[in-house]
C-alpha cells in the first residue's frame, strides 16, 4: 500500500495505490496522519489504484472525515473502482464522505 | 481443505491467504473481492477477540459443492462463546459525527455472502459463511 501526498497551492492531493487490509492498515494510518493536521484542509483523494479496503480502512477514512469537518475543511474521494465503491455504499459511507 | 492454526496471534494474513489460495476460490475478480473481504472480517474477529491475548487456535475450512454451486467457508475456535450475528447492524444513515466505528466487519460479511450462520458446538464457536459462485 502506497500513499503519495502532494501539496498543490491550497489543495492537498493524495494518491492511494494498493490494498488496505489487516497487513497494511497500520502503515496506511501512519502515512495519512499528516492529513489530520492543519486548518481548513482541502483534501482530494485519488482512489484509481486503490484495489481493496476492509472495515479497517473504512475506520481510517471515517476518522479522517471527522477530523477534516472539525477543522472546517473539505475532503473528496474520486475514481473508486466499483467493488470499493460498493463497500462505501453498503456501509452508508457514501452518505458521509463526498465521492465523485 | 482444512487447516488448524495455533497460536493465531498475528496470523490473520496467513489464515486469509490460506483460504484465498484454495483451488475452490473461483477465478473471478468481483467474487474474489467479496470473498476476501468476508474472510478477512471473520478471521480478524476471531484473532482479535476470541482469545484473551491471541493464544488459541482457529480451524479454517473451505469447501465447494458441485451440485449446489455453494462455496462454504467455516471458521472454528475454542475461545469465549460469542455470537457475532447477535450484534445490531450499524445504522448506515447516521451522519459522520454520530457514526461510531464498531460493528462494520460482520455487517460487511452479511452483505457480501449469501448466508452466514453461527453455532456453539462442543465448546467451539463455529461461523459458517456460504456463497453461490
Amino acid at each position: 500500500m502506497e500513499v503519495t501526498i502532494t501539496n498543490q497551492e491550497s489543495k492537498t492531493v493524495v494518491v492511494l495505490n494498493g490494498r488496505i487490509d489487516t497487513t497494511t492498515v497500520e502503515k496506511f494510518q501512519q502515512d495519512v496522519s499528516p492529513l489530520m493536521e492543519g486548518e481548513n484542509p482541502d483534501i482530494d483523494i485519488d482512489c484509481t489504484a486503490l484495489s481493496y479496503t476492509s472495515s479497517q480502512g473504512l475506520r481510517t477514512f471515517l476518522m479522517l472525515q471527522k477530523s477534516v469537518m472539525k477543522r472546517g475543511g473539505k475532503m473528496v474521494m474520486r475514481n473508486m473502482n466499483p467493488q470499493v465503491k460498493e463497500v462505501f455504499d453498503i456501509t452508508g459511507f457514501s452518505n458521509i464522505i463526498t465521492i465523485v | 481443505m482444512k487447516k488448524r492454526f495455533n497460536p493465531i496471534r498475528d496470523k490473520s494474513s496467513e489464515i486469509i491467504e490460506y483460504l484465498m489460495s484454495s483451488p475452490e476460490i473461483p477465478d473471478d475478480e468481483v467474487l474474489q473481492f467479496k470473498l476476501r473481504l468476508s474472510i478477512e472480517e471473520a478471521v480478524e474477529n476471531v484473532v482479535r477477540y476470541a482469545y484473551d491475548g491471541g493464544i488459541g487456535w482457529l480451524e479454517a475450512d473451505i469447501h465447494f459443492d458441485q451440485d449446489s454451486l455453494l462455496l462454504t467457508i467455516e471458521l472454528r475456535d475454542a475461545g469465549t462463546p460469542f455470537n457475532p450475528l447477535q450484534r445490531e447492524d450499524p445504522d448506515v444513515n447516521q451522519s459522520a459525527e454520530d457514526r461510531d466505528i464498531g460493528g462494520l466487519g460482520i455487517f460487511l460479511c452479511k452483505k457480501m455472502m449469501d448466508s452466514i450462520e453461527y453455532r456453539y458446538e462442543n465448546g467451539n464457536n463455529v461461523l459458517t459463511m456460504r456463497k453461490k459462485v
